[in-house]
């Protein structure tokens, strides 16, 4: 049994979008180094509960405390603890105002006071482990879907985060370009990152999942390791999901 | 992925030619050629009175330009935090902001400047030139806090959501990451602005500044020459404004370059 605390403790988080309940009697937690990617039709609510780890979404009741800090707490800075938690968004959402390098740079230079030589060497690092080192000086306009995913996965990781979310990170891209992105994330996975992955790669949670999370209606269903949750899911939702999917 | 830009079009300056937009742009150098070659004609022909008017003119236009550069100022300082107001989720900010731009777009610019200029006059005894700037300023302010309200509104929001998870606040994500996009789309109608304010300096000649038209109207009430004063003055804001309207077209071509593959 693993003794450590978690590093993401989620605990009967219901949240509302006016009247409409977009997650109800949510409980998650994740160990450090766990990789969780959940899964579900969409409007189940998978987005809401990854974008309440770091409060872009706020939560109605409950409480969420990531690496020891609850983020309900009025004491608690919430971009400090942003710090902490990478993101990466469907739309890849690059500053399209600055170079590649200058996406990798911005945060660490403002925010850690890095020097910008010592940050403009980190960054080259990271996009050399993304593949992508040739467009250091160019415009986020000029990559290609992939391409852009990838800066935008070393952009997070630019910050030394504890955790990195994902918010189905390959669902925007062309088919060819999907494989590119999934394996950098499951280099990133491999050397211990802490992960949670929203997407519909199948294969991914798979290979990578040390548990899957069904959810559905806001929901969370079902939560097994991936050999168990594809092979013998529990509840007939679940059942009819895959069927659908695979 | 939208990569298509918005343009806001206020319309009440002069049209500004984009290279995409032949027709304008063919239009700009017909009108600014015929007008060069109206006043070389006049110049050379007529030289009384024109080669004379055109020597007394100066000054009116040294103060034209002070009283634009001055108030266009103001009217950025006042636009920005009318359009940070504006989309402020504070409410009190939010009313504040908005109550300013109501009052200002409902009140014509001309008994501003009368209101300014004698209801200041009654608290502080203010230069003529100082108050045409603040009512002229403020006047502007409103309109372009609408015009910062939109730009600023324009990007879109996965650029803030990805400024604040790497865990920047409001203001860094507007001052880093919002702001230096949306100058781009606001460029355009803030040119618009500009040199539609350039035109409306005209109406100061009324509070005895000595722009352009008051030296202008000096000039005609000493010679009775109406009809020839008012044709040079018609001709040199032509020209300003279409040699400024091709600057801004040419500046904005210079902004736009991390936009192009």
């Amino acid at each position: 049994m693993n003794v450590v605390d978690p590093i993401i403790q989620i605990e009967h988080v219901n949240t509302f979008f006016g009247s409409f309940q977009a997650l109800t009697d949510v409980s998650l937690t994740v160990q450090p180094g766990e990789k969780v990617v959940v899964i579900g039709p969409s409007g189940s609510g998978k987005s809401t509960l990854l974008r309440t780890i770091n409060r872009l979404e706020k939560i109605s009741s409950g409480s969420i405390v990531v690496d020891g800090h609850a983020l309900d707490d009025p004491s608690q800075d919430i971009n400090k603890i942003r710090e902490e938690v990478g993101m990466v968004f469907q739309s890849f959402n690059l500053f399209r105002h600055m170079t590649v390098l200058k996406n990798l740079t911005l945060a660490p230079v403002k925010l850690k006071k890095q020097q910008k030589s010592q940050a403009e060497k980190h960054a080259m690092e990271l996009l050399a482990k993304v593949g992508v080192a040739d467009k250091a000086s160019s415009y986020p306009v000029q990559l290609s879907g992939g391409q852009q995913q990838r800066v935008a996965i070393a952009r997070a990781l630019a910050m030394n985060p504890a955790i990195m979310l994902f918010d189905e990170p390959t669902s925007a891209l062309d088919p060819e370009m999907i494989g590119e992105v999934l394996d950098v994330m499951v280099t990133l996975a491999r050397e211990g990152m802490t992960m949670v992955v929203v997407t519909h790669e199948m294969g991914f949670a798979r290979e990578v999942a040390d548990k899957v999370v069904f959810m559905d209606g806001g929901r969370i269903l079902e939560i097994a390791p991936p050999g168990t949750f594809f092979d013998y899911p529990v509840h007939e939702r679940t059942r009819t999901f895959l069927k659908q999917i695979l | 992925m939208s990569e298509k830009q918005v343009i806001i079009d206020v319309g009440d300056g002069a049209a500004i030619p984009r290279p995409e937009d032949k027709g304008l742009l063919s239009a700009w150098w017909l009108s600014f050629l015929g007008t060069l070659a109206v006043l070389a004609y006049l110049l050379i022909f007529h030289p009384d009175p024109y080669l004379r008017l055109l020597k007394f003119l100066p000054d009116g236009i040294i103060v034209t330009f002070q009283v634009t550069i001055a108030s266009i100022c103001l009217a950025l300082l006042l636009g920005l935090l009318a359009g940070l107001g504006r989309i402020s989720r504070n409410r009190i900010v939010n009313l504040v902001a908005s109550t300013y731009v109501e009052i200002i777009r409902g009140i014509p610019l001309l008994v501003q400047l009368f209101y300014i200029y004698f209801a200041l006059g009654r608290i502080v005894r203010v230069p003529d030139m100082v108050a045409a700037i603040i009512a002229l300023g403020f006047c502007y302010g409103a309109y372009m806090g609408e015009v910062f309200r939109a730009g600023i509104m324009s990007i879109d929001h996965g650029q803030t959501e990805a400024s604040l998870s790497l865990g920047f606040n409001r203001s860094q994500t507007m001052r880093y990451v919002i702001l230096p996009q949306a100058w781009r789309t606001i460029l355009p109608p803030v040119g618009n602005e500009f040199i539609a304010l350039l035109k409306d300096t005209s109406l100061v000649s009324i509070i005895a500044v000595s722009d352009i038209l008051r030296r202008g109207r000096e000039f005609a009430s000493e010679s009775f020459l109406y009809f020839e004063t008012y044709t040079l003055i018609a001709i040199i804001y032509l020209l300003i404004t279409l040699v400024l309207s091709k600057i801004l077209s040419n500046v904005e071509q210079r902004l736009s370059h991390y936009e192009r593959r």
